[in-house]
């Protein structure tokens, strides 16, 4: 752990405090995890089939979603399955505002507020899904920093119960259980790369920051840190907050990139699929974050090709339904039992070098 | 008159229901400090166990019945010794996660074993005829749902009174480790709350099956959500938290059903959490917990 | 009777007992001193088997239970009432007796020991339907030494007994204890309160900063200023 936890009266300093130094090896280290995870995305690019691009497109989405998830879960220690509600918010703002006037006239002819009738650029919507993201993380949030534990996370599954309630019965605005399309596809994996590599940084930067340093302190004894007067709420009010805008950054994104939305990719699967990436990697890292996507998206689309019945040698195999799934639970249990902090532990991609190095000097 | 009696008795059984799931969980909560988020799953278990027995010639109801609660009863019992006995020392949150895990697991294991398509368990949904007396409509179910849980909830009560494992278990719900130095086998005691919180999901699998009338891989899921709320909303870990906290959702639900315009029926899980987080923003500990202090075991 | 053969313990990467050997003999009973820290409640813990050993091994009546969980030991015979006196609140008096006997199945031996306890402690009885958070500091620490006796002890161990009570009570716990020495209980007690102890106890230990510094008769102790200044301070007069 490179920052000393909970330094000096902590309480009493600001907490936008900057200290040089060490906001400057953050930012390195953020750098070098952002470089190590847009590397594969750049091969793939260059010498890939369109197949694997589209697969490491998916990735790509998978893993914004993932540090948006490790922003406030990796911080504060507080498991959190709302954050599929939030890509979904982002995903639907963007469709509702990015599509044409035209199409939406047929698509959601009753919307609230004459909105059918409206029409940003691509940027303008981003913006706007983005900041509505973070405004509904924001009154979500207040409730949810006044639980502690377990009560906070059965209120995050809630919170994801509730989005998906609206998702699919809002239907003059979201179009219930049918697909939301139209939206216009500008996003490719060029734009993931950059936003993968802008989000890592930011994630790196917050937890390396004074708001991070003692959302983590306070994670492992909440009621003395509030006695030493660190207002834990707010903390975690920030990091909710940042982490909901990061996920409406992946579903905006998402939504540019395959131009069609639909509740479905919002709810249960998808929350599991990214909470077990976040797990296995190692939750209070960011590089593990990197590594869990990594790992899991490559077994998933293994595993896939078994589940759909191939041919082996001639014979063709039976499918398989719930191949994929079972190998999710598979993986969460076992790193439960076995690796609880995850492959990376508390570390970062950075550290691990710099041990790495200073091994080798001795 | 009779409009208000039928729903009471609606409101009851369906909180019923709510509450049998709900105090499985707080009772291996109170233990153990687990948030058994496959308790769910166990539906299911139940479930399939039934469908099984009836595609080979089985299904009458007095075979299944007692098979699906004893599967799952040896199910919760296994799936302590197997998946959570590894994390019992580990926070709360690499329980949760565990938890997670089996839940995934378990409801892939329906999937590949069985279909992704409904199922129905005929005799089990016979339960589901519909009775008059006088002018009032009920069905048999919800009779049952209201009795059977009232006698369990009396059986459970008696057990932790006046049973030495009870004892222990209501014991390790303030103190562990003296629970331990009494000489008594903290397997032993984790073991009996998750039969007992199995037998009384059994239970709870059997009335949840008779009203929807089908079984699939995922309808665990709803269910243990509702039951979690329950037990956050009467506060986590207390068992009569976790009944009245699933009466009051069993009435707030059959009351939104009242109220809500039925172009809104689909907003009704919504709306219940919805409520429930209202209600926590009020009391974060929930209607009977007490707040938690400097030292005290927390979730 | 119990044999501590230099045993250490440790808390992760913190030693909190040193490779310390003691001895209780049956029928004795013997005090284990010193100041806050100094792993007293380490070495009950190993003892009982609620925390590993590093090194070194613990015998039970000539037999090694090194190996032995917690609940085998108490099942042995050894029972240890904690510190703090741990009772279960939100259990009644007879709750936290029959939960006490929980590792005995002789029905008629436990009502037995019921009744003598009762008589020995008439408070018990007249509490015996109150919730055990409900009684007072000296009524708690009694409930939790006899909910120790209930698992019919041979070596019972006492972790503070004497904290945070009145010196009134305090008196009247010892009393009670060495009453329980004249029942042919043998009695390993860990106190701060040194000159408490060594009023009844006829063989001491102290440990200090997980080291053991000295062992001797109470006598000894009891006798020597210079002794007991150096290891339990002046502080205690």
């Amino acid at each position: 752990m490179s920052a000393p936890a909970l330094d000096r009266a902590p309480g009493r300093r600001r907490l936008w405090h900057i200290d040089g130094a060490r906001t400057l090896r953050s930012l390195r280290g953020g750098m070098i995890i952002a470089v190590f995870a847009v590397t594969f995305g750049l091969l793939i690019m260059l010498f890939g089939e369109p197949y694997q691009v589209r697969l490491a497109v998916a990735a790509y989405v998978n893993l914004i979603i993932v540090i948006g998830l490790q922003i406030f879960m990796g911080n504060s220690n507080v498991a959190n399955l709302s954050h599929s509600g939030f890509v979904g918010v982002g995903a639907y703002i963007t469709a509702i505002f990015a599509a044409p006037a035209m199409i939406k006239q047929t698509l959601i002819p009753n919307a609230p507020w004459g909105i059918d009738e409206v029409q940003l650029g691509v940027v303008a919507a981003f913006i706007v899904a983005v900041g509505i993201t973070g405004l509904v993380a924001l009154l979500t949030g207040l409730v949810l920093v006044r639980l502690s534990g377990i009560a906070a996370t059965i209120l995050t599954l809630a919170i994801l119960v509730i989005f998906h309630g609206i998702f699919v019965n809002w239907v003059d605005l979201f179009r219930g259980t049918q697909a939301f399309y139209g939206i216009p596809k500008v996003a490719g994996i060029k734009t993931m790369l950059v936003a993968t590599a802008v989000v890592i940084v930011i994630a790196r930067l917050f937890k390396d920051s004074r708001i991070g340093v003692q959302l983590r302190a306070s994670a492992t004894n909440m009621l003395a840190a509030e006695a030493m007067g660190v207002n834990i709420r707010a903390l975690r009010l920030i990091a909710w907050v940042l982490g909901g805008m990061v996920c409406g950054v992946a579903g905006s994104l998402y939504a540019y990139y395959i131009g069609t939305v639909n509740a479905r990719a919002f709810f249960f699967h998808a929350a599991f699929l990214t909470l077990s990436m976040h797990i296995l990697g190692g939750m209070r890292s960011v590089t593990g974050a990197v590594i869990g996507v990594a790992l899991i998206s490559v077994t998933m689309e293994l595993v896939r090709l078994a589940e759909s019945g191939p041919v082996i040698l001639g014979v063709q195999m039976p499918e398989l339904l719930g191949l994929s799934g079972l190998m999710l639970g598979v993986i969460i249990v076992l790193v439960m039992c076995l690796r609880p902090d995850g492959l990376m532990g508390g570390l970062e991609l950075d550290e691990v070098i710099r041990r790495y190095v200073k091994r080798g000097r001795n | 008159m009779q409009y208000v009696v039928e729903q009471a008795l609606n409101a009851l059984s369906i909180g019923a229901e709510y509450s049998l799931l709900a105090l499985g969980l707080a009772i291996v909560f109170s233990i153990m400090g687990l948030v058994n988020f496959a308790h769910g799953e166990m539906i299911g278990v139940g479930g399939y166990i039934m469908y099984a027995m009836t595609l080979f010639g089985m299904g009458e109801l007095w075979m299944i019945l007692p098979v699906c609660l004893l599967t799952v009863v040896i199910t919760a019992v296994v799936l302590e010794r197997v998946a959570f006995r590894p994390v019992r020392q580990a926070p709360a949150t690499t329980g949760l996660l565990t938890a997670f895990g089996v839940s995934i697991i378990l409801q892939n294991v329906f999937l590949l074993g069985v279909s992704p398509r409904p199922k129905t368990v005929p005799a089990v949904s016979v339960l589901n005829t519909t009775v008059d007396i006088g002018s009032y409509t009920f069905t048999i179910l919800q009779f049952l749902e209201a009795g059977v849980t009232a006698i369990a909830i009396v059986l459970l009560v008696i057990f932790m009174k006046r049973t030495k494992v009870g004892l222990a278990m209501r014991a390790a719900a303030y103190d562990f480790t003296t629970v331990r130095l009494m000489g008594m086998r903290a397997n032993r005691v984790i073991a009996t709350a998750f039969a007992i919180s199995g037998f009384l999901a059994g239970i709870a699998a059997i009335f949840f099956i008779a009203r929807r009338g089908a079984i699939d891989p995922f309808m665990g899921l709803v269910p243990v959500l509702k039951a979690f709320v329950a037990c956050v909303l009467g506060g986590f870990g207390s068992l009569p938290g976790a009944v009245v906290g699933g009466l009051v959702l069993g009435i707030l639900e059959v009351v939104l059903i009242i109220v809500l315009p039925d172009v809104m029926a689909g907003m009704r899980d919504a709306a219940v959490f919805f409520i429930v987080g209202a209600i926590l923003v009020w009391r974060p500990q929930g209607l009977l917990g007490k707040k938690t202090e400097l030292g005290d075991k927390t979730a | 009777m119990l044999e501590v053969d230099s045993i250490s313990v440790n808390y992760g990467p913190v030693r909190a007992v040193h490779s310390v050997s003691l001895t209780v003999e049956e029928g004795e009973i013997v005090a284990l001193l010193g100041p806050n820290g100094a792993g007293k409640t380490s070495l009950l813990s190993a003892i009982i088997g609620l925390v590993p050993v590093a090194e070194g091994t613990i015998s039970f009546q000539g037999q090694n239970i090194n190996r032995l969980d917690t609940e085998s030991r108490v099942e042995r015979g050894l029972s240890v009432t904690p510190e703090g006196r741990h009772i279960f609140a939100n259990l009644t008096v007879e709750e936290n007796l029959i939960l006490g006997a929980a590792s005995r199945r002789d029905k008629d031996g436990i009502a037995r020991d019921l009744e003598t306890y009762l008589d020995m402690f008439p408070i018990l009885r007249e509490r015996y339907t109150q919730s055990g958070g409900s009684l007072s500091g000296g009524e708690q620490q009694m409930l939790a030494v006899v909910r120790s006796l209930m698992s019919g002890p041979k070596l019972l161990m006492l972790d503070e007994p004497s904290l945070g009570l009145a010196p009134r009570i305090v008196d009247q716990i010892f009393k009670l204890i060495s009453g329980l020495r004249d029942r042919g209980l043998t009695i390993l007690v860990v106190e701060q309160n040194a000159q408490e102890a060594l009023k009844f106890a006829d063989r001491a230990y102290i440990l200090s900063t997980g080291n053991l510094e000295f062992s001797g008769t109470a006598e000894e102790l009891r006798t020597s200023a210079d002794l007991m200044k150096a290891y339990i301070g002046e502080g205690v007069a």
